[in-house]
């Protein structure tokens, strides 16, 4: 062994490779696994098209990255009223001449912004209560989880409606709803994966070796059922996304915010569902199609959480 | 009348790279009556070889030749509808590993003894076959009325019971106990082992004892079948087995399972693995571990050797039995072997003098 | 612990629930930012209306006051008088509350029965086309929300193929007397029940078929199963008699959450149908600043999603003989 200190650049590039080989694993998963890749490759689309949907500009390098969409999806009157598709406009336009497929694309970004959080907070929320609930045992338990009782008792869009009413119906409030709601099924699951790590010898020799609560938890429990939370994450990604896209549609959404929900919200007070087949299916095609995909995805990731599905 | 002759049977599995040869040319008679054990390590073939007789195998399974004759029918020729009817449980019975598993939880015991009672015996009331259940209890040492238990609530020896009435309600002619004792503590593992004998005697049922505990085996069974790389390489009696085998692997078996009097005794395990049975060739299966295996063990497949009294062997050196058994009492037999395919100048150990001072010279 | 005992003290938990769920109610629905009062006072109110009306609900009392008063109101069912329809709530509240229970029920017990049959025949036929086809159809149905599935059988159905009527209940104009047999029994009524039940029923089957499916896979594993065949059961008993019965015991407990999820569904349902229930008129009734209205919706899905997660509950322990009752 050498005694030479490694140099931070040797460092670093041990960390990225160490990253990059932790991904591979992860992705190994959907090594044969059609519905995964698929699922991976949708959602892929989404992400860049999200990312990309309006132009960029760098004041520093003078650039502008161009975006998506063909047209601003707010401006009015950029197509006639309520036409088909035709060239300029592929999913045709609004009752008020927008384009429809500016829209689409543009919404995509709400999508992503609404799923990602939403799932995020929750999942967050819930693997933290079910941790603590599940080590800690006892008062703190029963609480938590009789809290969790309640919180399972509350219907998911009504309670997300009445938020929003009282609140305000910003994109923020949106997620705020979403998130106190469904944070709820990971922490059972996540409890009682704890639970049943808690009986393990892992645990009992670190706190042999006089490791403190909160260091078993993070350090050595935690990684342990980091794969369910994923999973539960993929899982909460799709429930925000429909929940989101449900409220926007009963009118609750993000005035400001256009989601593809929203989109059909119009199409409905336009009064236009009769004939304006094109403004009403490409919505609610790509939530489908998103949902989808992370459903996919979720299948796969479900694999490396319980083995014995692998035969599946 | 042979109550079971099984012929060449060959049973493959399909894997992605080819056939699983799991059973490969195994012929076997039993007698009414008579308990005969399949003895070896797990991946052997003996849980094939066993349940092929009922066809109880997965669907990547295929009995692809040889013949299963259960008194007189050739049971490969049965429809799946005949085979049921016929011949599962009413004429052949099974005992599984966990008995506790072997039963539908969410039913009671004498509820599922009952189900396979009428459904086989046409003239039976679900009243008669619950006394049946009843009576069989009170034959095993179990209190009748624990009939309407349920699974979960009886301890391990107590459920291995309850599976012997299920395998026995029918009283079949053979039944296939599939390592009955191993999930069991030793001393509940004797009792059930006097039960079963005992109830095999009553109803003279044959019993095909399928296990890798040579211990057990000594004690049940009439006679033994040694089953490597799914063949059968040596079957004789009981005595023989234990007191005269000549099989290498038979051999090895026998040091795995010191006698507990005897504190001398040193415990020789057999090494390397299992053999890879996806198109595995010609030659013996145990030459890549056997300690006295020669260039010929490689290339062809022993032919079955007998020597009186139905005691068969597959091995090349079965005749040099005095140094076999010799040889395969010492630890440095087994453990200073070098495993694999010897190449043509080195010979291995055994043979003639002329070879034993060649590799002293190489060393 | 016997079952009566199990029973006893979920039954007290069931208590403490529905208590914090009231509690929740109020916090919502009284101290949330913003000026708690303009939430049941109407736009063009004069000064005295509106400090006569602060006065008649009670809204200038402390708050414990108030709270001790919501509690009783809640246990005799007042839910006070509806702002939009000048009416008792309660007498509105039912109407609609039947109305949703035969809708979502349906929708409900149809996406149970097709759900169910369908994975345990997924999970026999493992590895099969239909498995496979199986799978996507229902992930398919499973990332649509309920108002999309709704809008598509609507377009199509109702605007492209004119087979079914576009929303309400049943034709203006016809019976609205009559005993609970001519209101849900007449062919009038099943025509117009058809789409919205459709709708949920496609919605709500996927999870009892994966969750079925998942389930048949792991219980054909069992060794049990095995000795089932060895016995000589015909391949149907031992599917529907042992197999399905096993896998059937996780699908009760999600049975009780899907009743959670359709009191939500119902919501958007009714509003793509304009069928006359619960979720459509909390949904109008928030829309309008109606808040008695709004809160009693509120609470009455809540309490039917609580009871149901509690009858989950008991039947689970009354199913699987293996449970025991801590």
């Amino acid at each position: 062994m050498s005694t030479e200190r490694t140099s931070p650049v040797d460092a670093a590039t041990a960390t990225i490779g160490d990253g990059v080989s932790y991904v591979q694993t992860k992705l190994e998963v959907f090594e044969g696994d059609r519905l995964g890749q698929i699922g991976l490759v949708i959602l892929a689309v989404f992400l860049f098209v999200g990312i990309f949907a309006r132009p960029y500009t760098l004041e520093l390098l003078d650039l502008t990255i161009p975006g998506l969409a063909p047209h601003d999806p707010t401006e009015r009157a950029v197509g006639g009223r309520l036409e088909g598709p035709s060239a300029d406009h592929p999913f045709g336009t609004t009752d008020m001449g927008r384009d429809v497929l500016s829209q689409l694309i543009a919404g995509t970004r709400v999508t992503l912004l609404v799923g990602s959080l939403a799932a995020f907070m929750a999942v967050f929320i819930g693997t933290n209560v079910g941790l603590i609930s599940a080590y800690f045992g006892g008062w703190v338990d029963d609480t938590l989880m009789r809290i969790t009782d309640v919180v399972y008792g509350v219907p998911f869009l009504p309670f997300a409606i009445v938020l929003v009413a009282i609140l305000g119906s910003s994109l923020f409030n949106i997620i705020l709803a979403i998130v106190l709601i469904l944070w709820r099924s990971t922490a059972r699951v996540i409890r009682s994966q704890v639970l049943s790590h808690k009986q393990r010898p892992y645990v009992e020799s670190a706190q042999a070796i006089g490791a403190g609560h909160v260091r078993i938890m993070y350090r050595h429990i935690l990684p342990n059922v980091l794969p369910l939370t994923f999973l539960y994450a993929a899982f909460a990604v799709a429930w925000a996304v429909i929940a989101e896209a449900s409220l926007s549609f009963l009118g609750f959404g993000d005035p400001d915010m256009l989601s593809w929900g929203e989109m059909i919200y119009n199409v409905y007070t336009a009064n236009a569902i009769r004939e304006a087949w094109w403004w009403v299916f490409p919505p609610g095609i790509a939530i489908m199609l998103f949902v989808m995909a992370v459903f996919f995805i979720g299948r796969t990731l479900e694999k490396e959480v319980n083995p014995e599905l692998q035969h599946q | 009348m042979t109550l079971l002759d099984i012929n060449g049977l060959k049973t493959y599995y399909r894997a992605d790279d080819g056939w699983v040869r799991a059973t490969d040319d195994a012929s076997l008679s039993i007698e009414r009556g008579e308990t005969v054990g399949l003895v070896g390590e797990s991946g052997s073939g003996k849980t094939t070889l066993a349940k092929s007789i009922i066809r109880l195998l997965p669907d990547n399974a295929e009995i692809r030749d040889g013949s299963i004759e259960f008194e007189g029918t050739e049971v490969t020729d049965l429809s799946d509808r005949e085979l049921r009817k016929q011949i599962r449980w009413s004429e052949i019975s099974m005992i599984p590993q966990n008995a506790m598993n072997g039963f539908d939880p969410v039913y009671t015991v004498g509820e599922q003894i009952v189900e396979v009672v009428t459904y086989h015996e046409n003239d039976t009331s679900k009243a008669e076959a619950r006394e049946r259940a009843r009576d069989l209890f009170d034959d095993l040492g179990i209190d009748p009325d624990r009939v309407d238990d349920y699974p979960h609530q009886f301890s391990g020896g107590m459920a291995q019971r309850a599976m012997i009435a299920l395998a026995l309600s029918l009283s079949p002619s053979l039944v296939l106990a599939d390592e009955p004792t191993t999930a069991l503590d030793v001393v509940i593992q004797d009792r059930i082992l006097d039960t079963i004998k005992e109830m095999q005697t009553e109803i003279n049922s044959a019993m095909i004892m399928v296990t890798h505990d040579m211990s057990v085996v000594s004690e049940t069974c009439d006679r033994i079948a040694v089953v490597y790389g799914g063949r059968i390489v040596e079957i004789a009696d009981a005595e023989t087995i234990i007191t005269n085998p000549r099989h290498p692997y038979t051999l090895g078996l026998r040091n795995a399972f010191p006698d507990i009097s005897d504190d001398d005794q040193e415990l020789i395990s057999i090494p390397g693995t299992p053999p890879d049975l996806v198109d595995p060739g010609e030659g013996c299966r145990f030459a890549p571990r056997c300690p006295f295996a020669r260039e010929e063990c490689w290339k062809a497949t022993p032919e079955t050797e007998s020597y009186g009294n139905g005691h068969r062997v597959k091995c090349h050196r079965a005749d040099e039995i005095d140094y076999l058994q010799e040889e395969a009492g010492k630890k440095s037999t087994w453990h200073d072997q070098e495993l694999g395919r010897p190449s043509d100048d080195t010979a291995p150990i055994g043979g003639d003098q002329k070879a034993e001072s060649e590799v002293e010279l190489d060393d | 612990m016997g079952l009566r005992a199990y029973v006893v003290r979920r039954l007290l938990q069931l208590v403490v629930t529905f208590w914090a769920f009231f509690t929740l109610l109020f916090v919502l629905f009284r101290m949330m930012p913003g000026d708690p009062t303009s939430m049941f006072i109407m736009d063009g109110m004069t000064p005295e209306q509106r400090e006569q009306r602060i006065a008649e609900l009670g809204l200038d009392q402390p708050l414990y006051v108030q709270y001790v008063e919501y509690l009783q109101q809640l246990l005799t069912g007042d839910f006070g008088q509806s702002f939009i329809y000048n009416d008792p709530v309660i007498d509105i509240i039912t109407v609609r509350f039947m109305n949703t229970i035969v809708l979502m029920g349906t929708a409900l017990f149809f996406a149970y029965v097709i759900g169910i049959t369908f994975g345990a025949l997924m999970g026999w036929w493992r590895d099969s086309r239909f498995e496979r086809g199986g799978i996507v159809v229902t992930l398919m149905a499973r990332s649509s929300p309920e108002f999309w599935v709704g809008i598509v059988l609507l377009v199509v159905f109702v605007f492209w193929l004119g087979w079914f009527p576009s929303s309400g209940m049943r034709t203006t104009g016809g019976e609205l007397g009559g005993g609970f047999v001519a209101r849900y029994g007449s062919l009038d009524f099943l025509h117009h029940l058809f789409l919205p039940a459709l709708t949920g029923a496609i919605v709500y089957l996927a999870t009892p078929t994966l969750l079925m499916r998942s389930t048949m896979l792991d219980v054909l594993n069992a060794d049990f199963i095995e000795i089932k065949k060895a016995e000589g059961l015909p391949e149907r008993t031992v599917l529907y008699k042992h197999a399905a019965r096993n896998s059937i015991l996780p699908i009760v407990t999600v049975a009780a959450i899907a009743t959670g999820a359709a009191m939500g569904g119902s919501v958007v349902i009714e509003t793509v149908f304009n069928w006359p229930g619960m979720g459509r008129e909390m949904v109008s009734a928030v829309n309008q600043n109606d808040y008695p209205l709004a809160m009693a919706a509120f609470f009455l899905m809540g309490s039917v999603v609580i009871i149901m997660n509690f009858v989950a509950d008991l039947l689970y322990v009354y199913l699987d003989p293996r449970v025991e009752y801590e």
